[in-house]
């Protein structure tokens, strides 16, 4: 019996046991959050059907049912209630003031679902359901019910969407117009307000530049003219395409039809009109603005914003990590130095991710942005361009957070190469230069890839460091985009992680602004992938084209 | 007896619908029609920043959005970390707007008029009142301020003779009874917490229980999620899930609601005023970005936004009082 228990050891099969339950449980549970975020963010665009609950009190909801439970609770006496509770979602927030509102079973005393309900997603306030009473097409008034309406409402919306269309490409217009006489205005009056005024050389630049300004003034004027009026026509066009709607109590509200995103009647729609809308939706999340203070509409900008940052990272992070790892490989003399900075380079990995964003924060915001502000951007003072947080300040503390990670990796691929192909290299008469960049590095080049990869996947997912060094809730402009000199190094930006942070903790409206956040979540995580999905094409190439350069 | 049964259910049913109509009519506030409309000025361009208060990064997010409209050349940057970053954004000048949801400490004046010479001006942006949550399956309605003060604190300053650890301690019977409180707030950055010290717990210290969340939302989804939970939060924070407690000075005392008449006639008492502080030396024009921006939103339009976003509109006298400032 004891021989046989220490066999049983020896062999270690518990251990095998306990390593393999180990595994079980990390992956089944990454598979489970996966799980989660893929159902509640991929769910939350689906139309939902619409009900019309009418309560004994007289009044009525019409509204999506989200959630429903019951409640048990105890009385004074120690007496158990059942209670059926379910939770509506009734828009109208300009109405109601809230969006959802929780009612029990005991309350309702009829309920159906109507199939002539319209589910409206409006730029503002979010959703609004009720039913369709009149649409106004200029004097055009049409208000028989029935779906001649329906009709008429997306003929309607239509019109109005292309007119809104003009109206955004003629206000791009006016605004690339205006831009530069605009800058030259906001250059006056800094100057008026700055002491400089007082100076004589500061009156000369003040007449100067009003000259310029009048000049400009007088060659945009006609252009000008134009514009403005097509823009007004447009507006009041689409002041008269209007929406009549009742809630499910009857009162009425008027909607421009150009304040509409998209409407439609989910309790009559088929399978695959729901999925065209759920296309619609998904399409508008991936590549629109926030609307609402970033609880509706979409995340174009932080996409953007995580994308700039985690490539800028890179291009950072890379040279210098492959630098110090070649240096300490190849050329310093290995000794207790070397091991001692080998083992800082470690360490710093281990570094909580907030230091570096003081670090990032003090020295490169403060010390060399506010250094860069004094240089060359002094007419600005005492509004920083550098000196304050700024997706280039991001990148670099970023870049900063990931070098050991990178030079880690690097010196591992380093390793990797034979010592048969150096000796060799240098016994040709190669220069030690020579021999790193012929031989060493093209072989080391998946290991480096490796550390971008590593890099990356570390630097998309954190947010506390930037949180501190430039990122904001609401960027109004990109960090590239047409005006010269195109890529913005000194904007702030949007980011999905701090986006899912702002959303989930910040917004007003948490309830409605919820399953944005496992969307959001779950974009991270496709951007995450696909980031690491193009290096490792690489990585694999790189195998491929140097496996018959090994000897 | 089974009437009697039918009647008595009847009668909860009605007081649980007087409430929702109640909470639902109570959102609906209306902005003074008094207060003047936004005129657009005649072109206003440039970049600004604003840096503070977290509880007011939506409000300044949408104002800028409104403002947006009128001058689509203008790009403001906005950075909400916490009241305390303010202060130091104004002095260094890396931000023209340093929105508050508290007033400025003295300390903090002090250092403003250090560096500029001048106190920096305060303005009243819009009314927040901040509210006790609980679940919205609590039978409770009303809590008095020294029992506000026994639950969120150890110190308790407002002299309430014990501690209150459990709902059982305020009287709830059931199952109530014997569970106690869990305690959410919010994290020390941010004005809300200093407030809440400040005006309910009269500068006492928090209890070691309170959990200190990162945002006023999330102690609203945790009083969602938990039944047995308490937390302070803004008033426009309110979701379907919790209810909002009124309040009382004394014990026995009369209960008032955050309602917008009992805030604006200073009955609710755990209401304040969000800032926004500017520097602008005395006498001389103010940038007219930043002018222009604070006009909005002291227009009508700016303070429609405020009621957008769940906080409450000021009231006419001191919308034309901060226009004043202005100038």
């Amino acid at each position: 019996m004891e021989r046989r228990i220490s066999y049983f050891k020896q062999k270690g099969d518990s251990y095998i046991f306990a390593a393999s339950l180990g595994l079980v449980i990390s992956l089944g549970m990454v598979v489970w959050i996966i799980l989660v975020i893929l159902t509640r963010g991929l769910s939350f665009f689906w139309p939902r059907d619409t009900v019309l609950v009418k309560l004994q009190n007289d009044s009525a909801y019409l509204g999506e049912m989200w959630e429903s439970k019951t409640v048990y609770r105890v009385d004074a006496e120690g007496k158990e209630h059942k209670e059926e509770q379910f939770q509506l979602k009734i828009g109208n927030r300009d109405l109601y003031g809230r969006d959802f509102i929780w009612l029990t079973r005991a309350q309702v005393s009829e309920e159906s679902d109507p199939t002539e309900a319209v589910t409206i997603e409006r730029r503002e306030y979010g959703k609004f359901f009720g039913f369709i009473r009149l649409v106004q097409i200029g004097d055009e008034r049409f208000e028989q019910p029935g779906e001649i309406l329906i009709e008429k409402a997306q003929e309607a919306h239509r019109l109005a969407i292309a007119t809104r269309e003009r109206i955004e490409n003629t206000q791009e217009d006016l605004n690339n117009l205006m831009q530069p006489l605009a800058n030259l205005q906001r250059e006056i009056t800094l100057l008026q307000l700055s002491p400089q005024a007082k100076t004589e050389k500061g009156q000369q630049k003040l007449a100067e530049l009003q000259e310029e300004a009048t000049k400009q003034e007088q060659s945009i004027a006609d252009e000008y003219g134009i514009l403005n009026q097509e823009l007004e026509r447009l507006t009041l066009q689409n002041r008269s395409i209007i929406l009549t709607v009742a809630t499910a109590e009857g009162a009425e509200k008027e909607i421009y039809f150009s304040e509409i995103v998209r409407f439609f009647q989910p309790n009559m729609m088929s399978g695959p009109a729901k999925a065209w809308i759920y296309a619609g939706k998904l399409w508008e999340f991936v590549a629109d603005e926030p609307r609402e203070s970033n609880t509706e509409g979409g995340v174009f900008p932080a996409i953007f914003g995580t994308v700039v940052m985690v490539l800028l990272m890179s291009i950072a992070v890379v040279p210098f990590g492959v630098m110090a790892a070649i240096y300490l490989n190849e050329y310093a003399r290995q000794g207790t130095m070397i091991r001692f900075i080998r083992l800082s380079v470690n360490n710093l990995a281990g570094v909580p991710s907030i230091v570096f964003g003081v670090f990032g924060l003090g020295f490169f915001i403060y010390a060399v942005g506010g250094s860069i502000d004094q240089f060359f951007f002094s007419d600005k003072l005492p509004e920083p361009t550098f000196g304050t947080g700024g997706i280039l300040w991001a990148s670099l503390t970023l870049a900063l957070l990931t070098l050991p990670v990178v030079v880690v990796a690097t010196e591992e691929g380093l390793l990797a190469v034979p010592r048969a192909n150096k000796e060799g290299a240098l016994a040709l008469g190669a220069t030690r230069w020579q021999m790193i960049r012929k031989v060493v590095l093209p072989n080391a080049l998946p290991g480096i890839l490796t550390g971008l990869i590593l890099a990356i996947s570390r630097g998309a997912g954190e947010v506390a460091p930037l949180m501190i060094t430039g990122v904001v809730k609401l960027a109004p402009t990109l960090a590239i985009d047409g005006s010269f000199p195109f890529l913005h190094l000194d904007r702030k930006f949007m980011h999905l992680g701090f986006h899912i942070y702002d959303v989930g903790f910040q917004s007003p409206n948490v309830e409605a602004a919820k399953p944005m956040v496992y969307t959001t979540a779950l974009l991270l995580i496709v951007i995450v992938v696909l980031l690491n999905l193009v290096a490792i094409y690489f990585r694999n190439r790189l195998r491929k084209k140097y496996r018959g350069s090994t000897f | 007896m089974k009437n009697v049964a039918f009647g008595k259910k009847m009668l909860f049913i009605w007081i649980v619908l007087g409430f929702f109509a109640q909470a639902v009519m109570a959102q609906n506030v209306k902005v003074d029609e008094r207060i003047p409309r936004y005129k657009k000025a005649t072109s206003i361009s440039g970049n600004a920043n604003s840096i503070g208060s977290d509880t007011m990064n939506n409000l300044m997010a949408l104002w800028l959005e409104g403002f947006r409209k009128h001058y689509p050349l203008v790009n403001i940057q906005i950075e909400g970390k916490g009241s305390s970053t303010a202060p130091p954004a104004l002095i260094e000048g890396t931000a023209q707007f340093g929105p508050m949801s508290r007033a400025m400490k003295s300390k903090e004046i002090d250092a403003i008029e250090q560096k500029y010479g001048f106190k920096p001006t305060a303005l009243r942006s819009s009314l927040d009142a901040l509210a006790v949550f609980v679940h919205k399956d609590n039978p409770l309605q009303c809590l008095s301020m020294e029992e506000v003060d026994a639950i969120f604190s150890k110190t308790r300053k407002r002299g309430f003779a014990t501690d209150i650890v459990t709902w059982g301690d305020l009287g709830l019977k059931g199952e109530w009874q014997n569970q106690p409180m869990r305690i959410y707030g919010r994290n020390s950055a941010s004005g809300t917490y200093g407030f809440f010290k400040d005006h309910a717990l009269d500068k006492g210290d928090y209890k070691d229980s309170v959990k200190e969340q990162p945002g006023s939302a999330s102690v609203v989804q945790g009083v969602t999620e938990d039944k047995f939970a308490i937390g302070y939060s803004g008033i426009g924070y309110q979701t379907s899930g919790v209810k909002a407690l009124a309040l009382s000075e004394k014990k026995g005392g009369e209960c008032f609601d955050g309602s917008y008449q009992n805030v604006t006639s200073e009955k609710y008492l755990l209401s304040r005023y969000l800032y926004v502080y500017i520097v602008k030396a005395p006498g001389k024009p103010l940038d007219p970005l930043v002018k222009e921006f604070l006009k909005f939103v002291f227009s009508y339009e700016g303070q429609e936004v405020v009621v957008k976003d769940g906080y409450l509109p000021l009231p006419y006298e001191i919308v034309m009082e901060e226009l004043k400032q202005l100038d």
